[in-house]
């Protein structure tokens, strides 16, 4: 059981997390999603004790964060941003010393690194040393150090970055399966990250929450905006795709070269408003070369998301 | 304590997986031995005494602890390993004390690897043990304040470089200090005063083979209060 209440944290002028509170039970997998600087690595940093926050506090297990910090540590199983490492051990060195830190000795020790090495697929560099294995390798080194002791909490800040396609979907079984008996907690920019992976999400922007639900509620937010692009041909520029039925709003224009010309519309919901614009193009005389259903990118996301919380 | 021993066996071998620790031995012990026996002639000065020897430690000691404490926190810092290890369960103490321990194991190998030139030596005259015990105290005393000095000052910086400089002006300026009196004729407390700070005054007793306790307990003021401060830069960083 995780709760924050009213966490704050200042930089100097900069406050990076402003006022955040949420809850999370043991056994959830809880994804922090929110665009670099929106204050997801500073709560990693504050849950698990790097870090004093500058008001508000955090507890786990009923432990505060201010006088119970070593009992936090032992239970936390923590994978910070890029995975830092020491570069002149190698792979096996560092998971020993990381084993040794959590009070792990002897046949249990060598099972839980056996372990830790074989889950994060990591059998064929144990005996490299660590600044001559490749940025994928690191940062399952990273990941297999966190899950080393078995912790009941993980905290992973970015997992999945630097990671080629095949890995990335590896890391996100892994994940999945660590999810079904742990607390996890992992921050990421890629949405699809989260709906893969995440019972819940908190989205962050400038240092709040601006949005919490499952990944359902917030992609079902965010259907209630569909964005067409439209490439057309024209002589002149297009006009009255406003007065199209169905199309709320006309987000941009552009004219990359002198007869063809982009648009992005914003449609209604469900209402079939792409016939309609393909019926304004055919009366105006226009030739539509391309029509592109566009989904929201998460900056949009977060434009959205802002700007209502503010209109609120 | 027993929680230390990771800590301390981490160090000892990031010392020894890179050419630093190697680079650092080697070098002393050339330097120390071209000094004693070309600079310092100690065959032609015919005194079996290795108080010529012990003389330059407090000089070379100002370059060789940053060079050895350079790095135990300022690296852990731009590396961002700082992380992993203050998320590890461990108190800040230990962390300060375990690395203050590795490097001082360095240290004491480094200066093991030196009682080769006394045991050799020992054919060819009649030395004082007792005053080479005496020497070999005191060099470990005041490597001990170096390194804690080191550390310090590393625990302030994120570059190696910045941190090497800076523990070598403190350590000059510590180390040093006490030759003010051989140039100004300052009122006898203030003589008394520069004295008692300084790193090097207190080793001359040492360098004689003499065991002070004022020494011994100023050594140990000057490791415990810099390792401290260490300890509270730690805990500080937090806020």
């Amino acid at each position: 059981m995780i709760e924050v209440s009213n966490l704050g944290k200042r930089y100097g002028s900069l406050e990076a997390v402003k006022g955040v509170n949420f809850t999370i039970n043991p056994g959830e997998v809880v994804g922090l999603l929110g665009p670099n600087g929106a204050g997801k690595t500073t709560i990693m940093k504050i849950l698990t004790c790097y870090m004093f926050p500058t008001y508000g506090t955090a507890r786990i297990n009923e432990w505060d964060i201010f006088d119970r910090s070593l009992e936090i540590k032992r239970l936390v199983g923590y994978l910070p941003e890029n995975a830092p490492l020491y570069t002149d051990l190698n792979v096996l060195e560092y998971l020993g010393f990381m084993a040794e830190s959590r009070s792990l000795k002897g046949s249990q020790k060598k099972e839980r690194i056996e372990r830790a090495v074989e889950e994060c697929g990591l059998q064929s560099v144990v005996y490299r040393g660590i600044d001559t294995i490749s940025k994928g390798y690191r940062q399952r080194t990273g990941l297999a150090q966190a899950i080393l002791h078995n912790p009941e909490i993980l905290i992973l800040d970015e997992p999945t970055t630097g990671l080629d396609p095949n890995q990335i979907a590896e890391i996100r079984d892994l994940i999945k399966r660590l999810g079904k008996e742990k607390t996890v907690i992992l921050s990421t920019h890629i949405l699809q990250e989260v709906e893969a992976t995440c019972g819940r999400v908190l989205i962050l922007h400038e240092g709040k929450i601006v949005a919490k639900g499952t990944p359902e509620e917030i992609n079902r937010e965010m259907k209630g905006e569909v964005v067409l692009e439209v490439v057309l041909k024209a002589g002149s520029r297009p006009t009255g795709a406003k007065a199209i039925p169905g199309v709320r709003d006309l987000l941009h224009v552009s004219s990359p070269e002198a007869n063809l010309h982009k648009l992005q519309l914003a449609l209604l919901p469900e209402s079939g408003a792409e016939e309609a614009v393909f019926d304004w193009a055919v009366a105006g005389g226009y030739k539509i070369l391309a029509m592109i259903p566009k989904r929201l990118s998460l900056e949009e996301l977060f434009f959205k998301l802002t700007r209502e919380g503010s209109e609120k | 304590m027993n929680n230390m021993v990771p800590i301390i066996k981490k160090e000892l071998k990031s010392y020894f997986n890179s050419p630093i620790a190697y680079i650092l031995v080697v070098t002393f012990l050339v330097f120390s031995s071209i000094w004693i026996f070309y600079l310092q002639t100690f065959f032609a000065s015919n005194i079996a005494s290795l108080r010529g020897y012990f003389s330059v430690i407090p000089i070379v000691f100002i370059i060789v602890m940053p060079a050895l404490t350079m790095r135990s926190w300022a690296e852990e810092r731009k590396m961002g390993t700082m992380e992993v290890l203050l998320t590890l369960p461990f108190r800040e103490s230990t962390l300060v004390v375990g690395k203050f321990l590795a490097a001082l194991t360095l240290l004491a190998i480094m200066i093991a690897l030196t009682i080769p030139i006394p045991a050799l030596l020992s054919q060819f005259g009649n030395f004082d043990w007792g005053e080479i015990l005496g020497q070999y105290v005191g060099v470990l005393l005041l490597g001990a304040a170096g390194i804690s000095v080191g550390l310090f000052v590393s625990s302030l910086m994120s570059n190696q470089i910045s941190s090497f400089l800076i523990s070598l002006f403190v350590l000059l300026a510590l180390t040093l200090i006490s030759q003010v009196n051989r140039v100004l004729a300052l009122p006898p407390w203030a003589a008394n005063a520069v004295n008692f700070v300084s790193l090097g005054h207190h080793f001359s007793n040492f360098q004689r083979g003499l065991i002070d306790t004022r020494d011994l307990l100023y050594y140990a003021i000057v490791s415990a209060l810099f390792l401290y401060l260490n300890i509270k830069t730690l805990v500080f960083r937090k806020w």
